[in-house]
């Protein structure tokens, strides 16, 4: 090894240190909460940072069932699931259409669906609740499916888009000799061979769908997901920080098993979401 | 919508064939969401902008006066005078993160380890990242416990608006950079490796390669990254803000975004709200253009 070459490697030491400080700054706050939900009241407030000598675990039945998280929970579990499934069936119809089939007037539809992009929820808070009032779809959760749906749709269809763009024309012209319809195909050849977009899809509309608080706080009023529970939480029990704390340790418990199982999807699918822009 | 762009003698054939039918109808389910949860609205809250619509009686056309309320309301200033603060911080928002992920990418011991760490923060709710950092920022919170712990005197973090719109910014921050450093070690990995290699020489020439050659050749994905940035500046505070701040003290945290919340909600007004939502999308829609441009480029269509 030469010289400049160690010198080099022994930089790089150096400056990981930095970087592994920065490292356990993001995931302190998570540590932070976890700590503080294993305090007592009196443990909080007169140790506020240290870690807790004494763990309760009294503060999480108590934040799941008197705060009605396991409620929240539900709604958000029924909510997401339903959007996240519906978002993939609808960009995977809508990629294999615009990128295989290619109809004329494809493009401009494409330029709609990603023009719709840059209507985020807030420019149109106003008339989209009087949508949802006039379609009788304020208060449900399905209202709030189809929301998620059309809030988060542009950016899965522009990703099956340019996936089925990339396979070779030859598979749909072959199935379509043999004699497949188009529901056929898109069945059987066009959704199993998405299969790697559509996983890097379906977790993050996950984590859109299961994080968002202002659609839900608009579209449900007496039902609360699990975001908008957690942030009424918050402004309730100001006073009673470990319980708060375990309430977040809760709300954040599936999205942090999640990100731990699928890291490697979640990071690639970013990643391509960057590249490709 | 086709039919406008096609001469009628085509249209017919077109129509003729079977194939085409059914893919528009494949279309439709995304077409439809579309328009009629966002595209409708737009052009709606165009017209209700234009209205005195207070959600209750029927609007009526008020012409601009909406618009000439907005340049005499404080509350409207205030919140573009945060915004741009915020945009004025952009280059940091790309600077750490790219620094980052260069040496990630020249190979930093845990380089790898970091990179999912840094990112761990983005798959986070912005209300639990708000109601934690609300917990340990707050006058009677953990950090000012830690600093007069340490003999320092405490810092009303959120409570005071000289550092309240800051400490919402560098929570922001700490929560997407490593979104950045993903965005930019995607891009390095398009870079020629030789390209690289000549940066692995000495000290000084290592900080000179980056700038001439490193960061040059990575302009496109950092103009891509200050895009996404800037546009996330403009639309995605809300919910951190909501659990944070609530825009205050005052109006000290208060963005845009967070304003037509107030004014639509609390205020009663939706069609001064409308006015508020038509500024921010003019002020997004130059940025997004030229998102859209780029996207529509690499899709290959």
């Amino acid at each position: 090894m030469s010289a400049v070459e160690t010198r080099e490697k022994r930089i790089l030491w150096i400056i990981a240190v930095p970087m592994a400080l920065l490292a356990l700054s993001a995931v302190y706050p998570v540590f932070f909460a976890i700590n503080a939900a294993l305090k007592t009241r009196k443990d909080y407030v007169l140790n506020r940072f240290g870690v807790t000598l004494d763990p309760t675990f009294a503060n999480f039945p108590q934040a799941w069932i008197q705060s009605h998280l396991s409620e929240y929970f539900l709604n958000s579990v029924a909510v997401t699931a339903g959007a996240v499934l519906l978002l993939l069936v609808v960009s995977s119809l809508s990629g294999f259409a615009l990128a295989v089939l290619r109809f004329r007037g494809s493009k401009l539809v494409f330029t709609i669906i990603l023009i719709s992009l840059m209507i985020p929820v807030q420019v149109v808070l106003v008339p989209f609740y009087r949508t949802m009032i006039a379609l009788d779809l304020v208060n449900t959760r399905i209202g709030l499916i189809l929301a998620y749906t059309a809030f988060f749709l542009p950016f899965s269809v522009y990703l099956m888009t340019a996936f089925y763009a990339r396979l070779p024309r030859e598979l749909y012209e072959a199935a379509q000799i043999d004699g497949a319809s188009l529901l056929q195909i898109w069945w059987s050849i066009m959704l199993p061979l998405g299969k790697p977009a559509l996983i890097t899809l379906g977790i993050l509309n996950t984590l859109y769908c299961w994080n968002d608080v202002l659609i839900s706080l608009l579209v449900l009023q007496d039902k609360r997901t699990l975001m908008v529970g957690i942030a009424a939480l918050r402004g309730q029990y100001t006073t009673n920080v470990p319980l708060l704390a375990a309430g977040i340790v809760l709300a954040a418990a599936p999205i942090v098993l999640i990100y731990v199982v699928f890291q490697r999807q979640i990071v690639s699918g970013i990643a391509v979401g960057a590249v490709k822009g | 919508m086709t039919a406008s762009t096609t001469s009628p003698a085509t249209r017919r054939s077109r129509l003729g064939n079977r194939p085409e039918r059914l893919a528009l109808l494949f279309v439709l389910p995304a077409l439809a969401l579309v328009v009629v949860f966002r595209v409708v609205p737009l052009v709606w809250g165009l017209g209700y902008s234009f209205t005195n619509y207070d959600g209750i009686n029927p609007p009526s056309f008020i012409g601009i006066d909406n618009y000439l309320r907005l340049t005499q309301d404080p509350t409207f200033i205030d919140s573009l005078v945060n915004m741009l603060i915020l945009i004025a911080t952009l280059p940091i928002w790309i600077a750490l993160p790219l620094v980052l992920a260069i040496l990630i990418h020249q190979g930093v011991p845990g380089g790898k380890l970091f990179r999912a760490v840094y990112f761990f923060p983005a798959v986070l709710s912005s209300v639990i990242i708000g109601a934690i950092f609300n917990m340990i920022l707050r006058y009677d919170g953990s950090l000012n416990a830690m600093l007069k712990a340490f003999g320092f005197s405490a810092i009303d973090w959120l409570g005071n608006s000289n550092t309240a719109l800051f400490s919402l910014i560098a929570v922001q921050l700490w929560s997407t950079f490593g979104m950045g450093v993903l965005i930019f070690l995607a891009g390095l990995s398009t870079v020629p490796s030789d390209m690289l290699e000549a940066a692995k020489l000495d000290g000084a020439k290592l900080l000179q390669t980056w700038w001439y050659v490193v960061i040059p050749s990575l302009r496109p994905i950092i103009e891509f990254a200050a895009v996404v940035t800037t546009i996330g500046m403009l639309t995605s505070m809300f919910g951190l803000i909501y659990v944070l701040t609530a825009g205050g003290p005052g109006t000290a945290t208060t963005l845009p975004e967070y304003l037509i919340w107030l004014e639509q909600g609390k205020l009663n007004s939706p069609g001064y709200a409308s006015a508020i939502s038509m500024v921010l999308f003019l002020l997004m829609g130059g940025l997004a253009a030229i998102q859209i441009r780029i996207m529509s480029r690499n899709a290959n269509l």
